[in-house]
């Protein structure tokens, strides 16, 4: 699996699976990163986006809300989102905030993929370097 | 040189009482003797003074103290009296007691503060360590006084005091009686080469005089504020007043009962200087003072030709020396406070007395700073002034313009004070019995209260009956909190309409300014009708439509927009009554009710900020931006760790930190850019305080963002409107409030043994 670091934000492509890394801290910044790596995936041809909160340990109200972006994007693009690895307090904010109706949350990446393998027609799990 | 001030060895010099018999002013006599102290760098201290509360011998008092201490201060008196009949004359004196109060204290000899010296006696007596220079001093008096330069004569005698050498210790000034320099001035305008002098001396200095005149005086000589300290000097507390009438009954040798001690102090309004004459010309007159009788026939006396005459006589003379207009003064004056009319125009008054426009105003400038009227330039408030003002003017007006026989003058005064003194008794005792509605109002400040405490009927049901402790626990069990305005200010109720007199005592129905949350905006603006209801049973409806009615046409009459009526009586409202008030959205209360609520803003914190108190406590300050956000969270977890808060727990308040920090940011428009953050730990709860500088969020309270028109940027901003939202539901109580510059939030989270 080969990860690209494009804007400082980490990510690859599984099939047509972006798996996009969140940083230590969700604010406005790390936020705009993660969605313009998430549009650049989508533009190039992406069905799904991962986005993996495995290092992420604060997150706040405008990095929240620039998520709901990414999720707008993804819908009008017709691709799926999933949340990977979010720590309790986290999902905590989600909850209160409304995302958690709008994304599926995964275990962990493996987990988001599997989910996604079952709802995406044209799943191909063969990691593409983009 | 250095301190010894056992009082074995102190010693009286200038003050005409002994230190033990100088009643009250304690903090001022502190504050005087704080003024001499190098750490005042320099500052002169305007002591403002209500018309006869008594300056001079707090500041005696003062010189005796320093006169003790024998440190590096020498203190220098001087009292400006009806005597000085130039500003000339009066600056030589001023000289002359300088050189001669600093010979004392150098040879540490206050007898010679009293002696009579010519300058040569006071060379002769000069220590040889100061000849040199006061031989300089008198030989340049006696230069510039030959010269007939009136105006250098006056600036070298004041300025006398700079010209001590540094190492024989510095001067301290103290002036007595600023109002009467005023009168002195001719070719030299002396009230403004006092404060010009000594305000750029750069050596602390103390001038005294009243409150009205003095600060007039101070902006005309253009003095730097920014150097000088002021300190207001009011009537005495009932207990002081007291204490001075047991003091000075004692040292006159005066007998008198409790009863007539009591009376005099609210008879003469606890002024020291009104106390001290009367009780002067009762040992004069060699009178016991046991009854109100023997009180109020020396009284009568007094104001026919006595002390107190004597007083006010000299007042109305300085003011105006013409007998014919003094006489038409007195006329204008009593007539216009018998009859109670508020206000006079000023030329109606010119046109009386037959004054130019400049000779009436400078009459009504007296009358003013004296505060025997109320002068704005156009009207004239006559009914201002002490009662005894009122009684002298009163006799003046039936003797000297009615031309009344003086026996049935005196007949009369006597009878009218003895008809008044138990109402005056009687009113003091209910104050003394009842709270006052005017300190129960300045003491609202956005406090949270139950609510209960301002309806009768659901107190009746829940607390009638019950125990003071009981009622106490059930209060701190009350979950339904008012919250309190912010007071800015309040008045009688007779300040705003004066036919409120005939149905109400002054202090018992108030009119009281607040804005809601401390938030200084039209829409914030609440004025409270506070009135308190004389009934010994509940007050039945009727009683209070009418007090509502009243109250409420009060607010129309004078147009304000959002208004808040609370009544208060001793035993409550009847249930028709509570719920009459309730409909109209008024409050009604017992007495016991505005007891309880008392203790409860004593026990209240307000959510004013204040400075850093405890250990408990901790203050950060973090420029906005660069993720600065993350420094705070990260204190804000080490401090709520002390207080074993649960992991979650401590996640939420970061959380909730770095929105508040977010939202100051993005909203405050802040000048400096800064964020200030308050940390309080308490047992069982942390308090985060976060403030800015700059405009308060328009989101604040709906927990909405500001309307923008374009429909993406208000779904952006609805989510940015996020951030109160979670503070709201991470942290257990979260408040808003406005400061004189700025937004606070306050944000409490407590712990909940060991769950979130």
């Amino acid at each position: 699996m080969d990860i690209s670091s494009v804007s400082d934000v980490k990510s690859h492509c599984v099939g047509t699976t972006a798996v996009v890394y969140a940083s230590d801290y969700l604010n406005k910044l790390t936020g705009e990163k993660i969605e313009r790596e998430c549009r650049r995936q989508l533009a190039q041809g992406c069905r799904a986006l991962v986005i993996d909160f495995a290092d992420t340990q604060l997150v706040n109200s405008i990095g929240i809300s620039i998520l709901l972006g990414i999720i707008d994007v993804a819908e009008k693009n017709k691709a799926q989102v999933v949340f990977a690895d979010v720590n309790n307090q986290t999902v905590e904010l989600f909850d209160m905030l409304g995302l958690t109706r709008h994304v599926a949350l995964a275990k962990d990446e493996q987990e988001a993929l599997l989910t996604l393998s079952t709802t995406v027609s044209g799943f191909d799990s063969t990691p593409t370097v983009h | 040189m250095h301190g010894a001030n056992s009082s074995d060895n102190f010693r009286r010099v200038l003050g005409r009482v002994n230190r033990q018999d100088f009643v009250g002013r304690v903090p001022e006599l502190e504050r005087t003797l704080a003024q001499a102290s190098p750490k005042s760098n320099g500052r002169g201290l305007l002591l403002l003074m209500k018309p006869a509360t008594g300056v001079s011998e707090l500041l005696r008092q003062t010189y005796d103290q320093l006169f003790n201490q024998r440190t590096d201060v020498i203190p220098v008196y001087f009292a400006f009296t009806r005597q000085d009949t130039s500003a000339v004359h009066a600056a030589i004196e001023f000289l002359s007691s300088f050189l001669q109060q600093y010979i004392a204290f150098r040879r540490n000899e206050p007898a010679l503060c009293d002696a009579a010296l010519t300058l040569q006696d006071l060379l002769v007596l000069a220590p040889s360590a100061d000849l040199l220079w006061i031989e300089q001093l008198v030989q340049l008096y006696e230069r510039v006084r030959s010269s007939n330069d009136k105006k250098e004569l006056v600036r070298l005698c004041l300025s006398a005091p700079q010209r001590v050498p540094p190492h024989l210790g510095r001067s301290f000034v103290m002036l007595d009686g600023a109002e009467l320099a005023e009168d002195l001035n001719g070719d030299v305008v002396l009230g403004t080469e006092i404060l010009r002098v000594f305000g750029r001396s750069k050596q602390s200095f103390v001038l005294a005089g009243l409150r009205r005149q003095i600060l007039e005086a101070a902006h005309n000589a253009k003095c730097n504020f920014e150097l000088l300290d002021l300190l207001r000097l009011e009537e005495l507390t009932f207990d002081e007043a007291n204490s001075l009438v047991d003091h000075v009954a004692r040292r006159q040798q005066v007998p008198t009962s409790r009863e007539v001690r009591d009376l005099l102090v609210q008879q003469f309004g606890s002024s020291p200087f009104f106390i001290s004459a009367f009780l002067q010309a009762a040992r004069e007159k060699n009178t016991a003072l046991i009854s109100y009788l023997d009180c109020e026939r020396l009284y009568a006396d007094e104001l026919l030709g006595g002390h107190l005459n004597h007083h006010f006589q000299a007042l109305l003379e300085e003011i105006a020396p013409e007998l014919e207009n003094r006489l038409m003064l007195i006329k204008l004056l009593w007539e216009g406070s018998a009859t109670e009319e508020k206000t006079a125009s000023v030329d109606s008054w010119r046109k009386r007395l037959h004054l130019s426009t400049d000779e009436c105003e400078d009459v009504l400038h007296q009358l003013h700073i004296h505060e025997l009227v109320n002068w704005n330039g156009a009207t004239i408030d006559v009914t201002t002034g002490s009662q005894t003002w009122k009684d002298f003017l009163k006799v003046s007006y039936r003797l000297s313009v009615l031309n009344e026989p003086r026996a049935l003058v005196v007949a009369d005064t006597i009878g009218d004070a003895l008809k008044r003194a138990p109402h005056t008794m009687s009113r003091h005792y209910k104050r003394l019995a009842q709270l006052g509605l005017r300190e129960v109002a300045l003491q609202f400040d956005c406090q949270r209260v139950p609510e209960v405490l301002f309806d009768y009927a659901s107190f009746a049901k829940k607390f009638k009956g019950v125990s003071d402790a009981e009622v106490l626990a059930g209060l701190e069990s009350e979950s339904v909190r008012l919250k309190l305005p912010q007071t800015i200010h309040v008045a009688s109720c007779l300040s705003f309409n004066r036919d409120l007199r005939q149905v109400c005592e002054e202090q018992k129905c108030v009119v009281v300014h607040t804005f809601d949350d401390g938030i200084y905006s039209d829409a914030q603006e609440v004025i409270w009708l506070i009135a308190r209801i004389d009934s010994k049973l509940e007050v039945e409806v009727g009683l209070a439509e009418v007090w509502q009615e009243r109250l409420a046409e009060l607010a129309r009459a004078h147009s304000f927009g959002r208004y808040r009526i609370w009544l208060v009586s001793n035993e409550g409202f009847s249930d028709d009554a509570s719920h009459y008030l309730e409909a109209r959205n008024a409050f009604c209360s017992s007495e016991r009710q505005l007891s309880l609520l008392i203790d409860q803003l004593a026990m209240t914190p307000t959510s004013r900020p204040s400075a850093i108190e405890t250990s408990d406590e901790f203050l950060i300050v973090l420029p906005m931006g660069e993720d600065n956000e993350l420094l705070a969270a990260s204190t804000v977890e080490h401090i709520a760790r002390r207080l074993t808060f649960p992991p979650a727990a401590i996640n939420q308040i970061k959380t909730a930190i770095v929105e508040a920090c977010i939202n100051a940011s993005e909203h405050s428009f802040s000048p400096d850019r800064k964020i200030y953050q308050r940390f309080r730990l308490e047992s069982d709860r942390l308090v985060v305080t976060i403030s800015s500088r700059g405009i308060l969020p328009t989101n604040v309270g709906s927990g909405t963002a500001s309307t923008t028109n374009n429909e993406d940027d208000e779904a952006t901003e609805e989510r940015r409107g996020w951030g109160l939202k979670l503070i709201r539901t991470l942290m257990d109580e979260v408040e808003f409030e406005r400061v004189d510059e700025g937004t606070s939030l306050r944000m409490t989270k407590y712990v909940r043994n060991g769950s979130v």
